[in-house]
């Protein structure tokens, strides 16, 4: 007993009781329900069932359920539009300011700062703000835009199913376009200047630079970029339920939102569960990129 | 780089940049202000014909704000209070080992990190359902809520005590200090502000908080200020100069907040921002 107490205060039981009693609590509170909803989807679970501890068995039946839905493809399809479209469009205008923000000028730092606003914002009001400028009749985004000549009758960016997955894509390239401007200047500032001065000296342009030592430099910093952008596209959800609700007629609906009508207004927990089982397969691709392209600067 | 030949030309290309970033903010602010007419203008006045505030008291006593901002607070506090409790130990002895078994523990908080909470909260609902837990709605929303803010946390605090010199807890150790004294006394006052910075960004964050209480806290007398406001908003809202009153009420101390704090932030952020 005193060599446990004296270890605890003084030896390896320190650090272990430290990490232990994280770990613990990760464990019940992730990894726990993690194996847990693999388990459902292989269960019926409805409202019957619910509290049950011992459910009847289902098999692959929520998966060929799942599978043979009506709007499976376009949720798929959606799904696909809206990371790719976020990645995309919060990376090359993240990348962009981040360049811009690296110029000498004054209050530069400052000013980059301020984007970061939208990363402290409650992701409901980023919906709720983005869903009032795109609003089809009075909406200031068509104001804009018919002002500039960009188009001649308002866009319904909401109720239009050709454009309701877009309304949302627009909203979260704004919320994720700072962290990814942030995260990449940090890449920029640890490219050494004098790489920059020795190329100019040697007569290359700035294209030319961008190509041979921007681009290769910041290589493991884009990679995490963009694994990052992956993994935080997969989870944003709260603009969902703010813009369109999925809707119209599931127009805009994606996985993460999908899983959760399964289960909160269906009321059918399983097919929740298949879904969100499906989608885990690609965070996981994306979290062991993530992890591979910071590997040596986590262990630093 | 080379120094610029205009950099005043520069400047004012960042701040219509960042104007033009921060529109939305100034369009929720602009649009609390105008009349139940005005908002339908078509084409919007972007500077209200007829100021008038007199939907903040009204939005506040109607939507019953009180209620939900301190529900907002208790979860956010509880969040916080949780995630600095266990995360600061755990990030400190991941910051000064290194070894295989750490790595083990690095990568499983890296992976938590990445769990889409609309993943999570099927097998955590149904969970909390059968020990439970939902009957007190706000402690399972706490929890869930703190099983996603812990890994970051750990990350970024981890960074933060990297940087505190070793000689200094070896010197208070060969000084008659016990572990726990050398952490206490010697690790984190030195790693303080880093810990501030990322407490007050894990309350942020948990003060926005919606997937988790909108599933599980079914009692409007324990939902938070996010469930609040979708309340009434969907795809057919019209109550919009309500909605961003709502909206501004919420945000304006976190925003506030922010903008002092904005350098140690940004710092806290870079500091680990990668790992």
């Amino acid at each position: 007993m005193r060599r446990i107490v004296s270890s605890l205060v003084d030896g390896r039981g320190f650090d272990i009781l430290l990490v232990g009693v994280t770990m613990l609590f990760l464990l019940v509170m992730a990894g726990l329900p993690l194996v847990y909803n693999v388990l459902m989807s292989f269960q019926q679970v409805d409202m019957f069932t619910l509290g049950a501890w011992v459910r009847p068995w289902a098999g692959w039946d929520n998966y060929r359920a799942v599978l043979s839905q009506p709007e499976f493809p376009l949720v798929m399809r959606n799904t696909a539009v809206f990371v790719f479209g976020s990645i995309a469009g919060q990376f090359v205008l993240g990348f962009a300011f981040a360049l811009f923000f690296m110029l000498r000028f004054p209050f530069a730092a400052t000013i980059r700062g301020l984007f970061l606003v939208s990363w402290v914002m409650p992701g409901l009001v980023v919906g709720a703000i983005w869903s009032w400028m795109l609003a089809g009749d009075y909406g200031v985004v068509n104001a804009i835009l018919s002002g500039m000549g960009l188009v001649d009758r308002p866009l319904f960016w909401k109720s239009d199913p050709g454009l309701s997955i877009w309304a949302v894509t627009v909203a979260n390239i704004w919320l994720g376009l700072a962290f990814n401007m942030l995260l990449l200047s940090v890449g920029l500032a640890a490219i050494p200047r004098d790489l920059y001065e020795a190329a100019e000296l040697d007569g290359a342009g700035a294209a030319q630079r961008f190509a041979t030592i921007t681009l290769p430099m910041m290589r493991s910093t884009i990679g995490a970029v963009l694994a990052l952008g992956l993994i935080y596209t997969l989870q944003q959800f709260d603009l969902f339920p703010a813009i369109t609700e999925g809707g119209p007629a599931n127009s805009s609906n994606v996985a993460q939102y999908w899983a959760w009508q399964w289960s909160f207004q269906v009321f059918d927990f399983a097919k929740g569960a298949t879904v969100s089982v499906m989608m885990l397969a690609f965070v996981l691709v994306a979290a062991a990129a993530y992890v591979w392209s910071t590997r040596s600067e986590v262990r630093g | 780089m080379t120094r610029l030949r205009f950099p005043w030309l520069f400047l004012s290309v960042a701040l219509l940049l960042a104007a033009a970033y921060l529109f939305p903010l100034y369009w929720m602010y602009v649009t609390s202000l105008k009349g139940a007419s005005e908002i339908f203008a078509n084409p919007p006045t972007f500077w209200p014909r007829d100021p008038d505030p007199a939907i903040y008291p009204e939005t506040w006593i109607r939507r019953t704000m009180p209620v939900f901002l301190w529900n907002s607070v208790v979860i956010a506090a509880g969040v916080t209070a949780l995630t600095v409790l266990l995360g600061t130990g755990c990030a400190y002895v991941l910051a000064r080992y290194r070894s295989g078994w750490i790595d083990v523990a690095l990568f499983v908080i890296l992976m938590l990190q990445v769990l889409p909470a609309s993943v999570m909260i099927t097998p955590l609902y149904v969970g909390f359902n059968q020990i439970g837990l939902l009957d007190t709605p706000r402690l399972a929303v706490i929890l869930a809520a703190a099983a996603k803010a812990v890994p970051f946390y750990i990350v970024l605090v981890r960074a933060t005590f990297m940087n505190v010199p070793r000689e200094l807890e070896e010197a208070a150790l060969v000084d008659g200090n016990s572990r726990w004294g050398a952490f206490f006394f010697i690790v984190l006052p030195l790693a303080r502000n880093g810990i501030l910075v990322l407490a007050i960004l894990t309350f942020m964050t948990a003060f926005g908080e919606y997937i988790y209480s909108r599933s599980i806290i079914t009692e409007p007398r324990y939902q938070p200020a996010s469930v609040g406001l979708s309340g009434f908003l969907g795809p057919n809202s019209t109550q919009w100069n309500g909605i961003m009153a709502y909206s501004a009420i919420y945000v304006t101390p976190i925003l506030v907040l922010f903008v002092i704090l904005q350098r140690r932030i940004v710092s806290g952020l870079t500091a680990g921002a990668l790992k």
